[in-house]
């Protein structure tokens, strides 16, 4: 019988193998997401006013906000790795937790935004430099889940590659915040969602090929 | 129509197919665990009872055709994936997790092979039929529509050509393939969407 044969052969100079660590792997997603922030603040490119405007509930919403999505998109990620998670139920909280994070936004709009033109507040070019910088910053992070996932062994590969998508954009937008010199939540739901679905749709595009269970 | 069927195609207590027995997971837990160490006896062991466990399962699921090829990519599958199982947690449903997507693969797979190709002896039509008519996938074949159904059981499983199949169904040649074509897609689909299958 042909498996016979097959089963002889995978199991002659069996060599041991190193476990898959979930906790290992959130580690190594936190070290690459450090490691770029700390080379942006090396550079100086943190906003010159952070020490005044991390207290306030504008600053404080777009960190933690960001923070706990980045957080909750990584975890959905390396999760839906495993064979038996399905990555659809990390992709809707992540999703629902954005859209959560967007109505929040709306109570920690500076006053003085609020009669602005919408065009005005979205600072068209402006915001296509920031969306360009969350891409490049997810970029890394994108390239070390699609190491992680081809490592692991999804069985819904389309679904994990856009948890991975989500991640790594979101964990890059987490990491721009602390450069972003604008201090309104539409630009910021607008601009970075633009940002976050091109990395997303990239991902869903790219991670999957190539990939064989 | 769909929340009959998805009810009949919730797993039954008595069923057990979709996934190993606990018990004998339990062993294969063990295995599992000392092949990753390097235990070359003990891997012989566990592949061998899984592989009559993956012949049993795509027996009920593929094409008679198809199942050899399943079970060994599925074994290649496990040697490749070994050290993702977590022994924190029960093999079962890590191994039919992969059989599974094997399922899904080779389905696609049969929807992609080009069916002009495929040779006139392929399997032996009434034993075959007597097979799959009481397997998973015919009752899933049921749930598609009736044209599309009907030209996967005679041209993939029953190994008629297109031109037969056309002849029989009073159908064109380019609406037997396309109804293959769509019908193994939506199997495959509605396969990926559920969470088990029985």
């Amino acid at each position: 019988m042909l498996s016979d044969a097959l089963i002889l052969d995978l199991s002659a100079n069996l060599a041991p193998v190193r476990r898959r660590h979930p906790m290992r792997e959130g580690a190594m997603l936190l070290a690459l997401g450090g490691f770029e922030l700390a080379l942006l603040l090396g550079l100086g490119l943190m906003r010159p006013d952070m020490s005044q405007m991390i207290a306030t509930p504008y600053m404080l919403w777009k960190l933690c906000g960001l923070a706990l999505l980045a957080g909750v998109a990584c975890m959905g990620a390396i999760r839906s790795f495993s064979p038996t998670v399905r990555p659809r139920m990390g992709v809707m909280v992540t999703l629902g937790l954005a859209m959560v994070l967007m109505i929040a936004g709306a109570f920690v709009t500076p006053n003085h935004h609020a009669g602005q033109a919408w065009l005005t507040r979205l600072a068209p070019l402006q915001g296509m430099a920031c969306a360009t910088s969350i891409v490049v910053l997810s970029l890394p992070i994108m390239a070390m889940l699609s190491v992680l996932m081809h490592r692991g062994a999804p069985t819904h590969p389309q679904g994990s590659a856009t948890a991975s998508g989500l991640a790594a954009s979101t964990l890059g937008a987490f990491i721009f915040a602390f450069c972003c010199r604008v201090n309104d939540p539409l630009y910021i739901a607008v601009w970075y969602c633009v940002a976050c679905a091109a990395v997303t749709i990239t991902a869903r595009w790219l991670l999957p090929r190539r990939f064989r269970l | 129509m769909r929340s009959s069927f998805l009810s009949a195609l919730m797993p039954k207590p008595s069923s057990g197919a979709a996934r190993p027995a606990p018990g004998a997971t339990d062993e294969w837990s063990g295995l599992m665990v000392a092949a990753q160490a390097g235990h070359g006896g003990a891997y012989r062991r566990l592949l061998g009872e899984m592989s009559l466990w993956l012949q049993r399962y795509f027996q009920r699921r593929l094409p008679p055709g198809e199942v050899d090829d399943a079970v060994q990519e599925t074994l290649l599958a496990l040697h490749r994936r070994r050290h993702t199982y977590d022994p924190a947690y029960p093999l079962g449903p890590w191994l039919a997790a992969i059989a599974k997507r094997k399922w899904i693969d080779q389905l696609r797979l049969l929807s992609r092979r080009p069916t002009e190709e495929l040779p006139e002896n392929l399997s032996v039509g009434d034993h075959e039929a007597a097979v799959t008519s009481t397997s998973v996938l015919a009752s899933l074949l049921d749930q598609l529509k009736p044209a599309q159904a009907q030209v996967i059981r005679l041209v993939k499983v029953q190994g008629y050509s297109i031109e037969e199949a056309s002849r029989a169904t009073g159908l064109s040649v380019p609406a037997v393939k396309m109804n293959i074509h769509r019908g193994l897609a939506s199997l495959t689909a509605f396969i990926e969407k559920t969470s088990d299958v029985e």
